[in-house]
């Protein structure tokens, strides 16, 4: 735990001292989920709700969804950066440390722009939450529901990742496949066809720790579900990631470089 | 540069689609990686497409556009989205992290051919994609993708080759900006959130509040998508196309030789990586 902790700590001062790469992160960071809100503007002067959500509701969606985003960035973002890993032939010299290799690689490049989609995050979540009537102390559980989004982000790119080992690629085409799918959460899932509302409440399930919580917080969903299937979903999904890994790892043939 | 100057014009064209053509086999052996790449924009553009069709079957009246023609407009951006989607950034990023950029600034064609040519080969196996994903929206819409005739044909060719050139000068900006950072993802994702915004990509301007379509009007982004694609489905009156052919010729034109300039100061202080 402790070298984890250090190994972070020096890849965070490592990343910090680009400072105008910091700032351009964080510029393009806000730039992303605007351009997703300049989406959210458009939709929202054509029609006064969506799929029975109204608009201050779907603000949530997109503020669970920019925050899981964020944290996922901020702590295990080295899954980005596997096809150059592999390529470059970086990987086999991670994987003779004598730690967990799939944690290694995770905190192995934290990327400091995802300070700009907390921000965002925060921001879009908070004026959603101000325009509806939500008891205060659901907000105790936001934390809860962004650590569990956060780890089913990462499990699905980590499954995804897996399969990179099999199927080289020169940049990381598979990982924003993973990533698209993640944007299907910034929406109500009832605008979506039943095959697509599985696949993310179920299979990928973005959807069970943001559009569930979401769901319960404007006064739908029940606290049960918003408490135990976003852990549920983060376990599951945590857990055929690293399967999915480990597996990978036994067929992994390096690339010789 | 001296190279560059022995060279005739018939050793330029020729070196020009050697290159191209080598980007094309380059693709075609990443071809699975290639072909997630556009499942990933499928997936991402299903989204605008589902929501779009939740709005209509919500409230069928939107204004401007009838359902059938909303879709068919989606759909024509996305196809030339996919067309001109190209790994101009991505592939200089890669290249200047493992120090053979080197090698680029010294090739004959110059930096900006170097870059066009491979640009232009990315192009060509996309029409290869794109193929299939016309007759699905073929599939999907029926006879509203279809042109409006002959002349539409026509001019979308000649719109498109406009929008590749601004397609292509966004991106030379961008690997400009890659020199001088640690990271050129930053200036990319930048690029990748203005393009899904202005470029009509997601709805066409029309569909826009106002404020947001009167910036979307002042950037070149449109030109990229919302125009070649409103050409081909004749939502352009005949006598407006002139101007907006005129449009993109002089965005392309604008946005190439910007990046060329940018390009030279920044060799001025260039240093490369010593590998």
């Amino acid at each position: 735990m402790r070298f984890f902790f250090v190994f972070y700590r020096t890849a965070i001062k490592a990343i910090a001292e680009y400072r105008v790469d910091f700032a351009v992160g964080v510029v393009t960071a806000v730039a992303m989920q605007l351009a997703a809100l300049a989406f959210y503007w458009i939709v929202f002067t054509r029609a006064p709700g969506l799929g029975g959500w109204s608009s201050s509701e779907v603000l949530l969606l997109f503020g669970l969804t920019a925050l899981v985003l964020g944290v996922s960035e901020l702590f295990f973002n080295g899954i980005w950066w596997l096809p150059y890993y592999v390529q470059d032939g970086q990987l086999d010299r991670l994987l003779v440390y004598p730690v967990n290799s799939l944690t290694f690689v995770l905190m192995s490049r934290p990327e400091l722009h995802a300070l700009g989609n907390l921000t965002a995050g925060a921001i879009t979540f908070g004026l959603g939450w101000s325009a509806l009537a939500v008891p205060s102390w659901t907000l105790v559980l936001v934390p809860w529901w962004v650590a569990c989004g956060a780890v089913v982000y990462t499990g699905v790119l980590v499954l995804v990742g897996s399969l990179m080992l099999r199927v080289v690629g020169p940049w990381a085409s598979h990982l924003f496949t993973a990533h698209q799918v993640l944007n299907t959460s910034r929406y109500p899932l009832s605008v979506y066809p039943g095959w697509l509302r599985t696949l993310v409440l179920y299979v990928l399930p973005f959807g069970a720790a943001i559009f569930v919580p979401a769901d319960f917080l404007r006064g739908h969903g029940s606290l049960l579900g918003a408490l135990l299937w976003p852990p549920v979903a983060a376990l599951g999904t945590g857990l055929a990631a690293k399967l999915a890994w480990d597996v990978a790892l036994r067929g992994y043939q390096s690339t010789g470089s | 540069m001296n190279a560059l100057a022995r060279a005739t014009p018939w050793q330029l064209v020729h070196g020009f689609a050697v290159l191209a053509q080598k980007t094309v086999q380059t693709k075609l052996t990443y071809r699975l990686s290639t072909l997630v790449s556009l499942l990933a924009s499928v997936a991402s553009y299903g989204v605008f497409l589902l929501i779009w069709m939740a709005i209509y079957r919500e409230n069928p009246r939107q204004g401007p556009l009838s359902r059938e023609q909303m879709l068919a407009y989606l759909i024509a951006a996305f196809l030339v989205n996919s067309l001109l989607v190209t790994s101009v950034e991505l592939r200089f990023g890669q290249r200047l992290r493992m120090g053979l950029i080197t090698g680029d600034l010294l090739r004959p064609l110059g930096f900006l051919g170097f870059q066009m040519a491979q640009a232009v080969g990315d192009v060509i196996v996309n029409a290869v994609y794109v193929v299939p994903l016309f007759a699905a929206g073929y599939g999907f819409v029926g006879q509203a993708i279809l042109p409006a005739g002959a002349l539409s044909v026509a001019l979308t060719a000649l719109s498109l080759s406009f929008a590749f050139l601004i397609a292509f000068g966004v991106s030379y900006l961008i690997v400009q900006a890659a020199f001088v950072l640690q990271s050129g993802y930053g200036v990319m994702f930048l690029r990748a959130s203005l393009h899904q915004v202005f470029s009509g990509l997601s709805a066409p301007l029309i569909m826009f509040p106002r404020p947001l379509r009167v910036m979307a009007e002042a950037l070149p982004f449109h030109h990229e998508i919302e125009t070649p694609a409103r050409i081909w489905l004749g939502l352009v009156p005949l006598h407006e196309v002139p101007r907006l052919l005129a449009y993109q010729a002089a965005w392309g034109t604008g946005l190439v030789l910007a990046g060329e300039l940018i390009f030279g100061a920044v060799m001025r202080r260039h240093q490369v990586q010593g590998g």
